[in-house]
């Protein structure tokens, strides 16, 4: 047998390679996968050759996938969706935190209730924050004196909810609260999700570059869209990958509710609105039926 | 996954062994990345294709050796014959 060098350069590298692995499997068999990588390297190399680093990035983001679809997927798709609408609904405030300090600070704790899975914290806080949007839409005063329209501070360009429906912010959070009330009912412990959800707020937040004409009066946000297209490819893949339809769940949820703002928008609905509600839709359908899709022989 | 389940015929391999054994068998044609191969270990293992023989420590480190089922041995060997019928098609002696 090959003498396996210990602490080397090239170790190192696979080590950080195999980070792509969640941590389960890496405590688990990170080590088996080294011994193999360092045993297959030719003598005096250093850098990972590239086919294996490729193999250990996408097979890190397999086995991550894979290790997610665990657990009642109905339960987790539902956690999921109300996460992304909790993200929306911080995203959506974020760029008034100059004028809304409290509502926003509160939006985003509610955030982080959702995704350390403290659905009985989350439920107020996101309670509140839903009444007093829903107020500053409605051109309301509730809880405290807000000067109206709010203006951006930063990050957008258009005064808070001046195109949205009352009704159609309210739908948003009381779909949301519903989920809450759903998860916290069913008493047992959610799974705490990922940080990355906080950057997924602040590109959800911007205006991003400009790209539908200026006289529209519902512009959708380009770095908005990116941020949800890449979430819906994300739950496609999870659902090819894992064969589980929690992702689906998930971005049905918030596909339901997007659904809702465009359509109290239907009269001023321009091209560019359909084709990023239809790439939404085909996505969520494909996170749908990837699940079900035919399974190949088992040695293809 | 053929030349995985056809490898460990010749009985409980570590992931190394199997990835030497691929790459004689197939004559070199095929190589999988180390990463590539786990994965395809594991998708069998939930299988029921293959299971786990034994465990050793060897430099510190832990080894598993993998070990073909019945049932991974039924399934390389029907699919042996599907391509052995496959190719005789094409590379049975012509009749006229």
């Amino acid at each position: 047998m090959t003498a396996v060098p210990q602490g080397g350069t090239l170790e190192r590298r696979y080590r950080a390679l195999l980070r792509a692995y969640p941590r389960a499997y890496r405590t688990a068999h990170g080590d088996e996968l080294l011994d193999v990588l360092l045993e297959s390297a030719d003598p005096g190399r250093t850098v990972p050759v590239p086919r294996e680093a490729w193999g250990l990035l996408a097979g890190g983001v397999r086995s991550r996938i894979v290790h997610l679809a665990t657990g009642n997927p109905w339960k987790d798709g539902l956690h999921l969706g109300v996460t992304a609408l909790a993200a929306a609904q911080v995203a959506a405030l974020l760029p008034y935190a100059g004028a809304l300090p409290l509502w926003t600070a509160a939006s985003a704790l509610a955030l982080v209730a959702v995704l350390r899975g403290w659905m009985w914290a989350a439920i107020p806080l996101t309670l509140v924050v839903g009444m007093k949007a829903v107020a500053i839409a409605g051109g309301q005063q509730i809880f405290d004196l807000t000067m109206l329209p709010v203006y951006p501070s930063h990050l957008g360009d258009r005064a808070l909810f001046a195109d949205s429906d009352p009704y159609v912010v309210a739908g948003g959070y009381a779909v949301a609260l519903a989920g809450l009330g759903v998860l916290a009912a069913r008493g047992r412990p959610l799974r705490v999700r990922s940080w990355w959800w906080c950057a997924a707020v602040v590109a959800a937040a911007w205006s991003g570059p400009q790209w539908m004409a200026e006289e529209s009066t519902f512009p959708l946000s380009l770095s908005r869209m990116a941020v949800e297209a890449a979430a819906f490819v994300l739950a496609t893949a999870g659902g090819y990958l894992a064969r589980d339809y929690r992702w689906a769940l998930g971005a049905g949820i918030y596909l339901a509710v997007a659904s809702g703002d465009l359509a109290a928008h239907s009269a001023e609905l321009t091209r560019q609105h359909l084709a990023y509600w239809a790439v939404l839709a085909v996505l969520a359908l494909g996170a749908a039926g990837a699940p079900f899709r035919q399974r190949r022989h088992c040695l293809h | 996954m053929y030349f995985v389940l056809t490898a460990l015929r010749a009985g409980p391999l570590h992931g190394h062994a199997i990835s030497k054994s691929i790459k004689e068998l197939s004559a070199g044609r095929v190589q999988p990345s180390v990463g590539t191969l786990y994965g395809i270990l594991e998708r069998l293992n939930e299988r029921g294709v293959i299971i786990v023989d034994r465990e050793e420590t060897v430099n510190g480190r832990n080894r598993r050796y993998f070990r073909i089922t019945d049932e991974g041995q039924a399934l390389v060997e029907a699919e042996a014959r599907r391509m052995q019928e496959a190719a005789s098609l094409v590379l049975r002696p012509s009749s006229t």
